[in-house]
């Protein structure tokens, strides 16, 4: 009997040891959850900004966590699903009407989470809009950018870019690099698998990826020029060889610039923090895309967006923190250029006073080329993002061969047809 | 023992299975029930599920050609790797058992890799050295199936258990009757050795159908080059936890439960013809 009443002490206790848990110490009458996706230097600045604010607002306390971009939206995926979503959290314009289709975030325009939308560029709320009604704020912008290694480009007699350049142009001058080089450094990343460069060059034709109603804005036919475009700069050595392409993963250390294979790319103009020309060993030039048309194709897009989850019971206070986050002039001193080029035209100047480096040079770009940018499109259907990682996928089967341009494209179509209706 | 000694200790077992049973009815068979009733809804972890019956078996079978190629990699996959694996382990195993010093040391050696082999860290290394091999849609799987060959420190232990099991006489009344290293080998050894080979065969094919981050860790989580990686668990994993298709990643969990079933019990049927128990007969 004894052994007996031991074992339910240790059981008891073991259950006691699993339900304790570290409750966060209270200190406001309310407290808020706040996450986003992020890297160290980011959740730095942000705590430091989030700290500022529960001075300021003694009421309100703001619990805070984040993750990389993939683990977060897992997370938050989950956390939604359970009816435990953060009452004010990042959201990528690509998810953001997959959310409020799904009536999971409270409207930024109306009722009492509405936030002071007069504090970011106009343009810009277009990509937060989802049936009329605001559901992500963007606090920061950015824009797609062609940046090259303008001392390589020298070095080979290759054209620098210039106002109106064409597509052609671009070939000849990476062609030019490549051959300088006997090829050991490619004139330009191969880029045809990326849907941002596509649409872009979509855009210079008058089309949209996606229409207003949500459906594809292409057909197969420009996929396949597109797809023949790119696929004849890498026949001729101009772009990057298939075993280098694939493995193209959105990080700086799978990028032939990086590895100083390739000495020019696309991008977008946030990516340019401090220390981008210690990674890259070198210095870059941005230019704005070429295009054989009168359109450039590019516009600011929200570089992420603020939304507040429908289900938070603290809606007032969660618009606060993004009231605060988005237009105090502290906050965004203190922010700087960790989530990209502030959308708060009067930040943006007070920012961009500071800057110095590759930001400086992403800021005079943005700068330069701001009153060219078109308005942001819709935010995309839900599958979207499951049509871009196609989109890079089969181009994969283009590049090492294992299909015919034409097919490959009715394949991309079909499977894209696909993830966004079923 | 008195009736009420009986009962009490029976309870006592009980109380000591518990936190098994309550761990395996809450974690494990109370989801994979839910995963089943899931199986036949449109589950997207945010709406209500609505039932659709075998809609997502249907899509499945029918307008997936992914859904096709996975099944093709994982079975090629499970065909490469589980022999290879067996026919290292064994062979090291059979090393390791003429040893006599130093024996712990190479045992733990050659364990190793299993231990470290399962992590992520592993899979990494592996992809940097193998890194012209993993752009390459011909070759990156083999990648794959080498880390996983090289693992072979679990069914090397078991067989070295076996081995050891054989009774000398055998190998003395083989050794008297001429028979060379070959001979031994296929009339002693792998007959004696039969059900532990078996055992290490139906753990590892199950293993193999099951196998995820190896994969998942050397594409980077997309199953590429040109799909040549997509395990049928990393496809599962994409519907699911990118796509948000519960409902259709359930279905597919649930067709592998049913071909891991089909497959384990034509391992045992094909048993009966080459497993030797001592005794039978």
């Amino acid at each position: 009997m004894r052994s007996l009443s031991r074992v339910v002490a240790v059981v008891a206790l073991l259950a006691a040891a699993a339900c304790s848990s570290n409750e966060p110490s209270g200190g406001g009458d309310v407290t808020i959850r706040f996450d986003w996706w992020g890297n160290p230097d980011r959740a730095e600045v942000t705590e430091r900004a989030v700290t500022l604010f529960e001075e300021k607002n003694p009421t309100i306390k703001v619990d805070t966590s984040y993750a990389e971009f993939n683990a977060y939206f897992q997370k938050l995926a989950t956390q939604v699903a359970g009816g435990g979503a953060p009452d004010v959290f990042q959201m990528d314009y690509r998810y953001v009407r997959e959310y409020a289709d799904r009536n999971q975030l409270a409207p930024l325009d109306s009722g009492p989470s509405k936030v002071d939308t007069s504090l970011v560029t106009q343009q810009l709320l277009s990509g937060g809009t989802v049936n009329g009604k605001l559901y992500g704020i963007p606090p920061t912008q950015n824009t797609q950018v062609f940046s090259y290694d303008f001392k390589q480009w020298e070095q080979s007699g290759a054209a620098a870019p210039k106002d109106g350049w064409t597509w052609n142009d671009l070939k000849a001058s990476a062609q030019k690099v490549s051959d300088s080089t006997q090829g050991k450094v490619k004139g330009i990343v191969d880029f045809g698998g990326i849907e941002d460069w596509f649409e872009v060059w979509l855009r210079q034709q008058g089309k949209t990826l996606y229409t207003a109603e949500g459906k594809i804005g292409y057909t197969a036919a420009d996929v396949q020029k597109w797809w023949e475009m790119t696929d004849g700069w890498r026949r001729s050595g101009a772009s990057t060889q298939a075993e280098l392409t694939t493995k193209m993963d959105g990080s700086q250390a799978n990028d032939p610039v990086t590895q100083k294979l390739a000495s020019s790319g696309f991008g977008y103009d946030s990516g340019f923090t401090a220390k981008t020309w210690e990674i890259m060993g070198r210095e870059f030039k941005l230019h704005p895309f070429p295009s054989d048309s009168s359109k450039l194709g590019q516009y600011a897009k929200p570089a992420m967006m603020f939304s507040i989850a429908q289900s938070s019971k603290h809606k007032e206070a969660a618009a606060k923190l993004i009231n605060f986050l988005l237009g105090d002039p502290e906050a965004g001193k203190i922010l700087g250029m960790s989530r990209g080029l502030p959308a708060n035209a009067k930040l943006r100047e007070e920012v961009g006073k500071t800057l110095t480096g590759p930001p400086a040079v992403g800021f005079q770009f943005e700068q330069s080329v701001g009153s060219k940018l078109e308005q942001a499109p819709p935010p995309p259907p839900k599958g979207a993002g499951t049509v871009k990682s196609t989109f890079q996928r089969i181009y994969d089967d283009v590049i090492f061969q294992r299909m015919p341009i034409p097919q490959a494209a009715q394949k991309f179509i079909s499977e894209a047809q696909q993830a966004i209706t079923t | 023992m008195s009736k009420s000694t009986k009962a009490r200790g029976q309870g006592v077992a009980y109380l000591f299975l518990s936190p098994w049973v309550i761990g395996a009815l809450l974690l494990t068979i109370g989801p994979m029930l839910a995963s089943l009733y899931l199986s036949f809804t449109d589950y997207d972890l945010f709406s209500t599920p609505n039932w659709i019956g075998l809609e997502n078996y249907r899509r499945l079978i029918e307008d997936d050609p992914r859904f096709l190629t996975a099944i093709w990699v994982t079975l090629k996959y499970v065909a490469l790797s589980t022999p290879l694996k067996l026919v290292a382990a064994l062979a090291v195993a059979m090393l390791l058992n003429r040893a006599s010093r130093a024996q712990g040391f190479y045992r733990s050696a050659f364990y190793a890799p299993s231990l470290l082999g399962a992590s992520v860290a592993v899979a990494l290394v592996w992809r940097v050295i193998f890194q012209d091999w993993v752009a390459d849609p011909d070759r990156s799987l083999l990648v794959i199936v080498t880390l996983a060959v090289w693992q072979f420190g679990a069914p090397m232990v078991i067989f070295l258990a076996g081995l050891k099991q054989i009774p000398k006489e055998l190998y003395d009344a083989s050794a008297v009757d001429g028979a060379g290293w070959w001979r031994t080998l296929w009339s002693v050894t792998i007959p004696m050795l039969s059900p532990v080979i078996f055992f290490n065969l139906v753990l590892e094919t199950i293993h193999a159908f099951q196998a995820f981050t190896g994969a998942f860790v050397v594409s980077g989580g997309r199953g590429g080059p040109s799909d040549s990686t997509l395990f049928y668990t990393l496809y599962l994993y994409q519907k699911g936890f990118t796509e948000y298709r519960m409902g259709y990643a359930s279905a597919m969990a649930w067709l592998l439960v049913l071909v891991i079933a089909l497959i384990t019990a034509l391992l045992f049927r094909t048993a009966r013809k080459w497993v030797f128990y001592a005794g039978e007969r």
